[in-house]
């Protein structure tokens, strides 16, 4: 499944990073998924629990924020959200247009506790 | 509680991999290609045409990946160049890493053509960039011509298309033209190649085509 190995790697690159800042524990993990990156958040939020039973992820909370789709109009400019008018400028009716967000998949932030840090 | 901003793309640690791995194709003169494209739609059979006009020319490899199983690996070893089976195990797709994987079993350092078949699949292998040196993607006929308009983002992403199973084009209701149109709409500089590897048609300008391109890669 396309979410299960996205979300194992993210465990990876989460977990590295605690290894590089010496973090005991992170309480959240916040990730951005855009609207048009063909990453489901539900299926990751499904997913999470899973991969990481057995991580150094076990108690940490998964947090998604989700990044609207918006393309700007080929022909009259216009910047709407593009799922929710068809992929149709709702303006112009124009067809074609290009990303301006939506295609992010990002490890935004971690939260964790002030007494976190081993040292 | 402390925010520690990390905003890091999740694709960037594959992507960085695959950059370090085309260097080393390109250093060592091995051009590979990612051949993508969903199940059925001919994969095996013109990976075996391709090879078998293009292995007099230059030193060959395969790397074929499936969930689980090696009938097209045993297939193509028939055509006598150097074939490895890599298992995703259950993912629909490949990275850099696995392709470094792949690359390294196959012993590549000799090799001037390392084809690699992705997982059948026309969604998640367009994600991941492997290192190769060309993109490419079967569409058959029988698939129809409505798959730009469904799939994007992988015919954005490739280099080439070649639409397989030509000799099939009577039965099917597919336009070439009208195929085209929506290819080109998503990606203007397309190479598109239509061929029967059933029949032969079309795979000499496909493999003219290659073997300039594994000549311009040296």
């Amino acid at each position: 499944m396309h979410e299960l190995g996205i979300v194992l790697e993210v465990v990876k690159q989460v977990e590295e990073i605690a290894r590089v800042n010496n973090l005991a524990k992170i309480d959240t993990l916040v990730l951005q998924i855009g609207e048009l990156s063909s990453i489901v958040p539900y299926y990751i939020e499904e997913l999470y629990p899973i991969a990481v039973e057995d991580s150094f992820l076990r108690d940490t909370l998964l947090r998604i924020e989700t990044i609207p789709g918006i393309g700007e109009c080929s022909s009259c400019g216009l910047s709407y959200h593009v799922k929710d008018s068809d992929y149709k400028c709702p303006d112009c009716k124009g067809s074609e247009w290009t990303v301006i967000t939506g295609t992010e998949f990002m490890i935004k932030e971690i939260l964790i506790e002030s007494s976190g840090c081993q040292s | 509680m402390n925010v520690i901003e990390i905003k890091k793309r999740v694709y960037d640690r594959n992507d960085e991999k695959a950059r370090v791995l085309r260097d080393e194709l390109k250093a060592k003169g091995t051009f590979m290609m990612n051949l993508m494209s969903s199940p059925g739609s001919g994969k095996t059979t013109m990976v075996m045409g391709t090879i078998n006009l293009l292995k007099n020319r230059c030193k060959i490899g395969v790397i074929e990946a499936d969930l689980d199983s090696d009938v097209d690996a045993l297939t193509v070893e028939k055509t006598g160049v150097r074939v490895i089976q890599l298992h995703s195990g259950g993912m629909c797709h490949l990275d850099a890493g696995m392709a470094r994987e792949g690359l390294e079993a196959l012993l590549y350092a000799d090799l001037d053509f390392a084809i690699i078949e992705n997982i059948g699949n026309l969604i998640c292998p367009a994600q991941y960039d492997l290192g190769q040196s060309v993109n490419v993607m079967i569409l058959s006929v029988p698939e129809g011509d409505d798959k730009p308009l469904k799939y994007p983002a992988m015919f954005e992403k490739v280099d080439v298309l070649l639409v397989s199973k030509t000799d099939t084009m009577e039965v099917f209701d597919f336009n070439l033209d009208i195929l085209e149109k929506r290819v080109r709409k998503l990606n203007p500089s397309i190479c598109i190649f239509p061929i029967s590897a059933k029949y032969g048609d079309g795979m000499d300008v496909w493999c003219d085509y290659l073997l300039d391109a594994i000549e311009n890669w040296k």
